[in-house]
């Protein structure tokens, strides 16, 4: 039987298709909820599926993590708090769009993205599953120190007026990220004998404080909004001329995501601030981007949907979970007596390409519930200020507790809050600290490792194919962003006179 | 004092503080030859390579761009406000328990931002506060704090 024909044959035998869009519900509900992160979004699903047969398990939870994925956009670009990590590089402009009064816009954009992203996804795990396996194989610790320098030199591009004040944010993310078990020796690092910050401090914390906490601290003292009209506060697909702009930030968004989601440990965090990063740069209009660009919301949401399906490559072809949600997925695929690696296609086709064929329903499922859930959210971001700022005060307080039931996380995430609030005053971009957050564990640990395996010789991070292509590049993008930025002063000195 | 030489002055004290209480940092049996204070002190360095140049280009440019972003004292402090009552639910929750701390925070949140505090935001609070419990302590299943009125009911 072709794997066409099994696909259909689960889908329309079994509740493999309720299964698709109850799931893709429930993760955009989880993605939607500050702390409530893809991963716990599927392990809260984990439990239910052990009396259900294999594909439809495993599909639910593929479901939740699409769900998810695009449902963290939602908060971030109505409320400025990023449901998930990955929707952190989507605020910039979707929550600037919504300001300008464009919020249905951006929330079509981001949809219509997701899908692109998923299906892309999608069809890459269906064809490269092979040959990406055996490619994500063979990071070793240099290649993962020189990847994690890749998603770091993205900062140049993100430092907005000033490259010194984005480094400055994203050597305080990277600070931040050291707190905690020292990754090679077990030792404390500015722990404080605190037990909470033994295990490090979660960059969901740093992003709802810098990003949720801080706005709510700005719009205390800003004037109160105008009412929105019928129009403004409605989801607006796009259009023609749009699809026509988004394209490119498509290309590079489907491309980052590919390479992104199939190495393990890099995820979708990374591959949207990256494909942000690349939009920007090879934008007709990069001086949009910050300021509402259509092509800032479509270049990340696209990226982390394509990590969908690719970070499922690993697991899937080699039975190696690449990220959190992948290792959930894993649970499920073991508790129902499943190994994955190859052997997986040969023993069990219904479960593979039944997944493939769940997956591209809960994509379509996405777009269905996404039209039916959007507006009354639009509506409900358009209460009056006071109501609005007080609900998400609550959401905020609430999302982060729950992570860990722990008042401590509440509370270091006000004080992110309050330095965010600094920053802003300072001048300083937050979304290079964020980055610096979410990639110090990933550079400072396989950095380390690398100088261990090679008895403290530094040649090995030029020994090592992968890791020298990464590194160039990276060097690359940063050259770029100087000379973009020596530019740019450049003709603002002329200009004048 | 301009804004940027505040944003200097204030990355060297924070190198310099970073760099000391690395300096302070254990060295494990275990440890690599880069060591648990390694990375922060490589930081603590760049940190303040980029404070200092902030501020020297601060000094030299001498203009007072920025200076001013009409942002009074009072502002401020009011947006500070805003933590302080984050700050106090966390010290009421764990008497008061999840649902009534809400309810406060929600309340005195929309009050702080020029709600009336009235019927209709306390019906809004108290709504608000219970579909957020059902939410996360009913269908997420995590344990929120009941407090200390709940443990006198039988």
């Amino acid at each position: 039987m072709s794997e066409v024909a099994i696909a259909w044959k689960v889908l329309t035998t079994g509740w493999a298709i309720p299964a698709a869009f109850a799931g893709v519900l429930w993760g955009i509900i989880g993605g939607a909820l500050p702390g409530i992160s893809p991963s716990i979004a599927m392990a809260l699903l984990l439990p239910f599926t052990y009396g259900m047969d294999a594909p439809t398990a495993i599909i639910l939870l593929a479901a939740v993590y699409v769900g998810a994925e695009y449902g963290g956009s939602i908060p971030a670009i109505l409320i400025r708090t990023p449901g998930t990590n990955s929707a952190a590089a989507t605020v910039l402009d979707g929550y600037e769009m919504n300001r300008q009064g464009r919020g249905g816009e951006a929330l079509g954009i981001s949809l219509m993205s997701g899908l692109v992203g998923g299906l892309f996804g999608l069809l890459v795990l269906m064809v490269a599953t092979g040959p990406l396996a055996r490619f994500a194989l063979s990071f070793t610790p240099p290649a993962y120190f020189a990847l994690g320098v890749l998603g770091l030199s993205v900062i140049a591009g993100l430092s907005g007026k000033s490259l010194l004040k984005g480094l400055f944010a994203g050597v305080l993310g990277f600070l931040v990220a050291t707190v905690g078990t020292d990754p090679v020796s077990g030792v404390s690092r500015f722990t404080f004998d605190s037990p909470d910050l033994l295990g490090g401090i979660r960059p969901i914390l740093a992003m709802v404080g810098l990003f949720a906490v801080t706005e709510l601290m700005a719009q205390v003292i800003e004037p109160a909004w105008a009412k929105a009209d019928g129009v403004t506060a409605r989801l607006k697909l796009p259009g023609w001329a749009v699809w026509k702009r988004m394209a490119r930030p498509h290309a590079i968004g489907c491309a980052v995501g590919t390479f992104e989601g199939a190495t393990p440990g890099a995820g979708g965090t990374v591959a949207a601030f990256i494909a942000y990063n690349e939009a920007k740069r090879w934008s007709r209009h990069p001086e949009e981007f910050g300021h509402g660009s259509i092509e800032g919301v479509a270049a990340p949401e696209c990226a982390n949907n394509v990590v969908t399906g690719t970070a499922l490559v690993p697991l899937l072809g080699l039975g190696i979970p690449g990220s959190n949600s992948a290792a959930i997925l894993l649970g499920g695929l073991l508790l129902h007596g499943l190994t994955p690696g190859p052997m997986l296609f040969e023993k069990n086709p219904e479960v593979v390409y039944g997944l493939y064929g769940g997956l591209f329903v809960a994509n379509i499922a996405m777009v269905v519930l996404g039209l039916i859930i959007l507006t009354p959210c639009l509506w409900l971001v358009n209460r009056p200020k006071p109501y609005l700022m007080a609900f998400i005060f609550a959401l905020v307080f609430t999302g982060i507790y729950a992570m860990e039931q722990s008042f401590f996380d509440v509370g270091l995430t006000l004080g992110f809050g309050l330095l965010g609030y600094a920053m802003r005053w300072f001048g300083v971009p937050q979304l290079p600290m964020v980055l610096g957050v979410v990639l110090g564990f990933m550079v400072e640990s396989n950095f380390r490792r690398a100088l261990v395996i090679s008895g403290g010789d530094w040649r090995i991070f030029v020994g090592d194919a992968i890791s020298v292509t990464l590194l160039v590049i990276a060097a690359a993008i940063v050259a770029f962003s100087l000379r973009r930025e020596f530019l740019t002063r450049r003709s603002a000195t002329v200009a004048p006179a | 004092m301009s804004r940027d030489i505040a944003c200097g002055v204030a990355g060297l004290a924070l190198a310099t503080a970073v760099w000391f209480a690395a300096g302070r940092i254990p060295r494990s049996l275990l440890s690599d030859e880069v060591g648990a204070g390694g990375m922060p002190r490589g930081l603590a360095a760049l940190l303040a390579a980029v404070s200092a140049l902030i501020l020297v280009r601060a000094l030299l440019a001498r203009t007072a761009a920025g200076d001013d972003d009409g942002t009074t004292a009072s502002q401020h402090a009011r947006a500070l406000g805003v933590v302080a009552i984050g700050f106090a639910a966390i010290l009421v929750a764990p008497a008061a328990g999840y649902i009534a701390t809400t309810f406060l925070l929600i309340i005195a949140t929309a009050a702080y931002y020029g709600a009336k505090v009235e019927l209709r935001l306390a019906a809004v609070a108290l709504g608000g506060a219970v579909a957020l419990w059902a939410l996360f302590a009913k269908a997420l299943n995590v344990s929120m704090p009941a407090g200390l009125w709940m443990r006198l009911l039988p």
